[in-house]
C-alpha cells in the first residue's frame, strides 16, 4: 500500500510542489495549509506515515506542530521533516528539541527531497 | 432529425488505409458533385432554422445554436451564384472546421465519401463549372464521377466571413 | 527520477502577487501600529514564502533580495529594531523593487540591478552592520570531487536514546550506508543495555560498529547522520584503499593552456597574451572568404535572439474556495439524480404521470439555474483584491501633493467577475488620483474654508440590483461650473450658446482632450485619463456618473455588470426575429402618440418625450428585416441610453425579461455593427444582443450600408 505523507506549508505553491513530487514517487498526500489544520487532519482519521512540514506558518507555527504530534500515540514515532530556509543551527535544534526527524533546505529539487525522505522512511 | 457524426479520429483510421490520395466527402448542388477534405468535416446534420445575422450578404444564412456554440451558415448554392431551391428532406448541414473556426454549409444532400489519388486530381478549368473557380482546389477524378474540389480555406476568410482575417492577410 | 517543477511556476507568481499585498498593506498599517507583532509576523511570513519559493524556481535574483527585506523584518519582530518612518519607507521602496523583481522573473526581462544592489545595501546598511547576506554555497563535497578512490571505512555508532521519540529507525542508517557501498562487518554492541526491568521500550540502547567498502567521499559518509550528529557518539575512520583506478589522470579535461602553465612550459602572461590573439570564428570565417560578414552579422542577430528570453503567455488562472466546489459537486449530483429519475420516467411514461414529469422538470430547472450561479459564482472575487492597492497610492499621492488626506475603504467583501476586477483597476486610479490631485484642496485652503485640515477619499462598493455599484468620493471643492464650461468653450467641445444641464456639464470632463488643471502635475492633469476612465468603465458594459456640491465634494460612481458573461435583458421581437436589449441601457419603453413624432427631412424622423427630441431608429430599417408593424404608433419604441446619448428604437413587441448569457459572434464569425453578441433562447434559438453603442453610430451614419 502507498504510503501517506502529510504535507503542512502554507504557501500553496510550495505545498503543491511538495505534493506533485510525491504523487509522482507513489505516495500518497495528504495537504494542510497550516499546524491547525494539520492537527486536524490527523484528529480526523488521516495516518501518516511522515510528515513534512514547514516552520513559519500561521494559526500554527511548524515546531509546535510537531509538539503536537508527537503527543499523538498513533505518531509518537512517525518521522517529522521540517522544511526549512534558515541554514542556521537553532531552527534545526528547536525542531529536533520538538521531536522532528530531520530537514529539508529550501530550496532543493525533488531528487534532494526525496533522497531526504528516503533516508527517514522504510521504503 | 437523424445526425450522423464523423469524429476525426475515424477518419484518420481510414485515411490510413489509402497511403496515395485523401478522402473527400461528396455532396451535390444541383447536377454537380463537390467534395470537401473529410479532415476538415466535423459532422452532418439535418437543415434546422437558423437566426438571419443583420446587414450580412444573401449567403449567409444565419447562425445557428450547435451545442451552445454560435455556428454561421452559409448556403453555398447562393455563395456560388446557383438558383436557390425549396429546401428537403435531404437538406443538409456539413459543419466544416477551417483554422480552429467553425461553419456550417447548406448543402442538397451528401453522397458518398471517395477516396481520391492525387494523381487523378487536376486543377480547375477556368470555365465549365458554374463555380467561381477561386473557390477549387481542383477537380477530382473517382471512377467516372467528377468532383469539384472546395478550397476551405479560400471560402472561409472570404470577406463576408472573416474582415479581421482579411485585413491582416 | 527527475521531476519537473516548472508548471508550479504560474502559481508561484500568483501566489506571489498575494504576498506582495499582504506585505503591502501590512507595511501601511504597520505605521499606525508599529508594535503589533502580529501584523509583523504576517508581514515577515509573506516574504518568507516569496523568498523559499523563488529560490525553488531558480529566481536567485527574487530571493536574495527577499533575503534582505526578511532579515530586516526579522530584527523588527524580534525588536531588535524599531518601526520608523524611514524603515516603512525603504520597506515599501524594496517592496516596489521586489516587484519589478518578480515581474522581470516572470517575462524574462533584466532588472535594474543598480536599483536593487542600491536598495540591497539600504537594508543591510539599516540594520546596524550586523547584515548577515549569506547565502549557501553549493555543498564542498562536490566542488572538489576526488577521484574514486576506494576506502573502507570503519564505522562505530551509538545513537542518542531518544533515536525513536523522533522518528528515527536505526535500521534505516545501515540500510542507507549500504546503499553506499558494501557493508563488510556489522557488529552489535549492547553494552548499554539495562535491566530488563527498567528497560524503556521507547528508547534506543543499541549501538552498531561496521565496515563499510566505497568510493565515497568521507562528507558522503557522514551526511549520512546528519540528523543525529549532534547527539550520537560516531566515529568514522577512513582506511583508503589503493587501486589502480585512481590513478586515472583527469588532467584530459583541462584546457591546454591550464596544463601548459602548470608543467612551467610557458606562463600566465604568455597564455594570456596568446589567447587574446585568438580569433573569433566569425571573423576567421571571413577570412577564408567562406561566408560574408553580413551572414556572420545576421547569423550572430539570430544568436542573440535565441538567447533573448522569449516572452511567456499567462495563462489566467483564479484560485476558488474549496467550499464553492464542493457545492458545485453536491449540485451536480443533484442534477444526475434528477436526470435519471427524468430518463426513468420518460422510459415508462403514461398521460397519468404528467404531474410527476411537470414536477421534475421543474426540479432540472431548480438545478440549471443553481449551477449556473454556481459557476458563475467561481469567478467571483472580494473587490478588496482591487482596493487594496489604494492605500498605498493616497500615502504616495498625499506626500507628493502636500496634502493630508484619509483613506476609507468599505464593501471590499463585494464579489465581482474576476475579469471585471481586473479591468477596472486603471480607471479606479485615476479616479482617485484625480480627486488627491484635482478634488481635495492643500491643508490651507481647507481652514480657510472652515474644513478639517485631512481631506478624506471613501472608496465604496455595494451590490445594487444586477449591477455593483463603486463610488470614489473626495469631500474637497466639488466641480466648478464655470471654469469646465470656458475650458469646454475654448476647446470647442460647446458653443458657448448651448444650454446645458448641469449633468451635462460634468460629463464634459469625460471628453477626449479635456483637463481644467491649473498646474500640470506629475499626477494628473495631463489632459490625458478621464476620458480613458469613462472609456474603459463602457467597454465593461458600465456607466460613470458624477455628482458634486461645490465646496462639499464630488462623488463618481461606477455602475458595473456584475459578470461580462451574464446580462439582464429584455427580449423584444421584430416581425419573426427576437432581440435581446440589454436592461442596462433601457430607460423606458413608449407607445407614441402621432403628435409626438417630426419627420425633418435629412435628418430622418424624430419623437419628442416629454420635451426632448430623440432620434427614432426603426430596428427593422437598420437591420433590413421585415416587420409586423410600420406605424410607430402602434409599435413601441424603446427608449434607450449611452454614454450620455439617448435614442428611441422601434420594435413590434416586447416579449419579456430575461438573463442571458453572452456568446462570442466573433469566435466562428465576424462583429456584426449593432451587436453585441449572441446568445441561446428559451426555445434553442440564437437570439441577438443590441449593441446601442453601435446603433447609435449607424444612426449616425444615416441608414446602415445594405448589403
Amino acid at each position: 500500500m502507498a504510503k501517506t505523507v502529510l504535507v503542512v506549508d502554507d504557501s500553496p505553491t510550495m505545498r503543491q510542489m511538495v505534493a506533485f513530487t510525491l504523487t509522482s514517487a507513489g505516495y500518497q498526500v495528504v495537504e494542510a495549509g497550516n499546524g491547525k489544520e494539520a492537527v486536524g487532519k490527523v484528529n480526523g482519521g488521516a495516518k501518516p506515515d511522515l510528515v513534512v512540514t514547514d516552520l513559519n506558518m500561521p494559526e500554527m507555527d511548524g515546531i509546535t506542530l510537531i509538539k503536537e504530534i508527537r503527543k499523538m500515540p498513533a505518531l509518537k514515532f512517525t518521522p517529522i521533516l521540517m522544511l526549512t530556509t534558515e541554514a542556521s543551527d537553532d531552527k534545526k535544534k528547536a525542531g529536533q528539541a520538538a521531536g522532528a526527524t530531520g530537514w529539508i533546505v529550501k530550496p532543493f529539487n525533488p531528487e534532494q527531497m526525496m533522497a531526504v525522505i528516503k533516508k527517514v522512511l522504510p521504503g | 432529425m437523424a445526425t450522423q457524426e464523423l469524429t476525426s479520429k475515424d477518419s484518420n483510421q481510414q485515411i490510413g488505409s489509402t497511403t496515395d490520395g485523401s478522402q473527400f466527402l461528396t455532396f451535390q448542388l444541383g447536377d454537380e458533385l463537390y467534395g470537401v477534405d473529410i479532415l476538415r468535416v466535423q459532422e452532418i446534420k439535418g437543415y434546422t432554422a437558423v437566426t438571419r445575422i443583420p446587414n450580412t450578404p444573401a449567403h449567409i444564412k444565419g447562425v445557428l445554436n450547435l451545442r451552445g456554440t454560435i455556428v454561421p451558415i452559409v448556403e453555398l448554392r447562393t455563395k456560388f451564384g446557383m438558383p436557390t431551391i425549396e429546401y428537403t428532406m435531404f437538406t443538409v448541414i456539413v459543419v466544416v472546421v477551417v483554422k480552429e473556426k467553425i461553419m456550417g454549409l447548406v448543402v442538397d444532400a451528401v453522397s458518398d465519401v471517395l477516396d481520391i489519388d492525387k494523381k487523378d486530381i487536376q486543377p480547375a478549368p477556368q470555365f465549365g463549372a458554374q463555380v467561381d473557380v477561386s473557390f477549387l482546389n481542383g477537380i477530382g477524378k473517382a471512377g467516372d464521377k467528377l468532383v469539384a474540389l472546395l478550397d476551405m480555406d479560400k471560402l472561409l476568410t472570404d470577406g463576408d466571413m472573416h474582415e479581421a482575417e482579411k485585413a491582416a492577410a | 527520477m527527475s521531476t519537473d517543477l516548472s508548471h508550479f511556476k504560474d502559481a508561484f507568481f500568483e501566489e506571489s502577487q498575494e504576498h506582495l499585498t499582504t506585505i503591502e498593506e501590512g507595511l501601511l498599517q504597520l505605521e499606525q501600529r508599529p508594535g503589533d507583532i502580529d501584523l509583523l509576523n504576517r508581514i515577515f511570513r509573506g516574504a518568507h514564502s516569496i523568498k523559499g519559493n523563488s529560490g525553488m524556481f531558480g529566481f536567485s535574483a527574487v530571493s536574495q533580495f527577499t533575503h534582505k527585506m526578511e532579515s530586516v523584518l526579522d530584527q523588527l519582530r524580534s525588536s531588535q529594531m524599531v518601526v520608523t518612518v524611514d524603515i516603512t519607507d525603504l520597506l515599501l521602496q524594496s517592496l516596489d523593487c521586489l516587484k519589478t523583481l518578480i515581474d522581470c522573473a516572470r517575462t524574462g526581462a533584466s532588472p535594474d540591478e543598480a536599483q536593487v544592489e542600491a536598495l540591497g545595501a539600504r537594508l543591510d546598511a539599516c540594520q546596524g552592520g550586523t547584515a548577515t547576506g549569506q547565502q549557501r554555497t553549493g555543498s564542498t563535497a562536490s566542488l572538489h570531487a576526488q577521484a574514486p578512490d576506494m576506502h573502507r571505512y570503519t564505522i562505530t555508532w551509538m545513537p542518542p536514546e531518544y533515536l525513536f521519540q523522533r522518528g528515527l529507525d536505526p535500521v534505516q542508517f545501515i540500510k542507507e550506508l549500504g546503499g553506499l557501498g558494501t557493508v563488510t562487518r556489522l557488529t552489535l554492541d549492547a553494552g548499554r543495555l539495562p535491566a530488563l526491568a527498567e528497560l524503556n521500550p521507547e528508547l534506543c540502547y543499541l549501538g552498531w560498529t561496521l565496515n563499510l567498502d566505497t568510493a565515497k567521499d568521507l562528507t558522503v559518509i557522514e551526511a549520512v547522520f546528519d540528523f543525529v550528529r549532534e547527539d550520537s557518539t560516531l566515529t568514522i575512520v577512513d582506511n583508503p584503499v589503493e587501486t589502480h583506478t585512481s590513478a586515472v589522470a583527469s588532467e584530459g579535461t583541462k584546457p591546454l593552456g591550464e596544463i601548459l602553465v602548470e608543467t612551467g612550459v610557458v606562463s600566465q602572461s604568455q597564455l594570456n597574451q596568446a589567447l587574446s590573439q585568438q580569433k573569433k570564428v566569425g571573423e576567421i570565417l571571413v577570412e577564408q572568404k567562406v561566408a560574408t560578414p553580413e551572414q556572420i552579422t545576421e547569423a550572430l542577430k539570430k544568436q542573440s535572439e535565441i538567447a533573448a528570453p522569449t516572452k511567456k503567455a499567462e495563462t489566467p488562472s483564479i484560485r476558488v474556495d474549496t467550499v464553492k466546489i464542493d457545492r458545485l459537486i453536491n449540485l451536480v449530483g443533484e442534477l444526475v439524480i434528477t436526470q435519471s429519475m427524468l430518463s426513468d420516467l420518460g422510459s415508462r411514461f403514461e398521460m397519468s404521470q404528467l404531474p410527476v414529469l411537470l414536477e421534475r422538470v421543474a426540479q432540472l430547472e431548480r438545478n440549471t439555474r443553481e449551477i449556473q450561479e454556481r459557476v458563475m459564482g467561481i469567478r467571483m472575487v472580494p473587490i478588496g483584491n482591487a482596493f487594496s492597492r489604494f492605500p498605498r497610492l493616497v500615502r504616495d499621492l498625499s506626500g507628493k501633493a502636500g496634502k493630508k488626506i484619509q483613506l476609507i475603504l468599505s464593501g471590499e467583501e463585494t464579489e465581482l467577475d474576476k475579469t471585471v476586477i481586473e479591468s477596472i483597476g486603471d480607471p479606479l486610479t485615476h479616479l482617485v488620483r484625480n480627486s488627491a490631485d484635482h478634488g481635495l484642496e492643500p491643508p490651507d485652503e481647507r481652514l480657510a474654508a472652515g474644513k478639517p485640515e485631512q481631506g478624506i477619499i471613501r472608496l465604496n462598493a455595494f451590490h445594487e440590483g444586477g449591477s455593483i455599484c463603486i463610488t470614489v468620493e473626495d469631500d474637497g471643492r466639488g466641480l466648478n461650473r464655470e471654469k469646465i464650461l470656458a475650458k469646454g468653450v475654448k476647446q470647442g467641445l460647446i458653443a458657448e450658446s448651448d444650454k446645458l444641464s448641469d449633468e451635462q456639464i460634468w460629463m464634459l470632463i469625460f471628453k477626449p482632450g479635456f483637463s481644467t488643471a491649473e498646474k500640470v502635475t506629475d499626477v494628473s492633469g495631463r489632459g490625458v485619463g478621464m476620458d480613458v476612465v469613462k472609456r474603459n468603465i463602457e467597454g465593461l458594459g458600465g456607466t460613470v456618473s458624477i455628482k458634486t456640491v461645490t465646496g462639499k465634494g464630488t462623488t463618481f460612481t461606477l455602475k458595473l455588470p456584475l459578470t461580462l458573461a451574464i446580462i439582464e435583458g429584455m427580449t423584444v421581437r421584430v416581425g419573426q426575429d427576437t432581440y435581446i436589449v440589454p436592461l442596462l441601457s433601457i430607460l423606458e419603453s413608449i407607445q407614441p402618440k402621432r403628435e409626438m413624432l417630426k419627420t425633418i427631412v435629412g435628418k430622418g424622423e424624430l419623437v419628442n418625450v416629454r420635451g426632448t427630441y430623440l432620434p427614432l431608429m426603426r430596428l427593422y430599417d437598420v437591420f433590413q428585416l421585415e416587420p409586423e408593424l410600420s406605424d410607430p404608433t402602434k409599435a413601441i419604441l424603446l427608449i434607450l441610453e449611452t454614454e450620455g446619448e439617448r435614442v428611441a428604437v422601434m420594435v413590434d413587441e416586447i416579449l419579456g425579461q430575461q438573463q442571458v448569457v453572452i456568446k462570442s459572434m466573433e469566435q466562428n464569425f465576424r462583429k456584426i455593427e449593432g451587436v453585441a453578441g449572441a446568445t441561446i433562447l428559451g426555445d434553442g434559438t440564437v437570439g441577438f444582443i443590441l449593441d446601442v453603442r453601435g446603433l447609435l453610430n449607424i444612426a449616425r451614419q444615416g441608414t446602415a450600408k445594405a448589403a
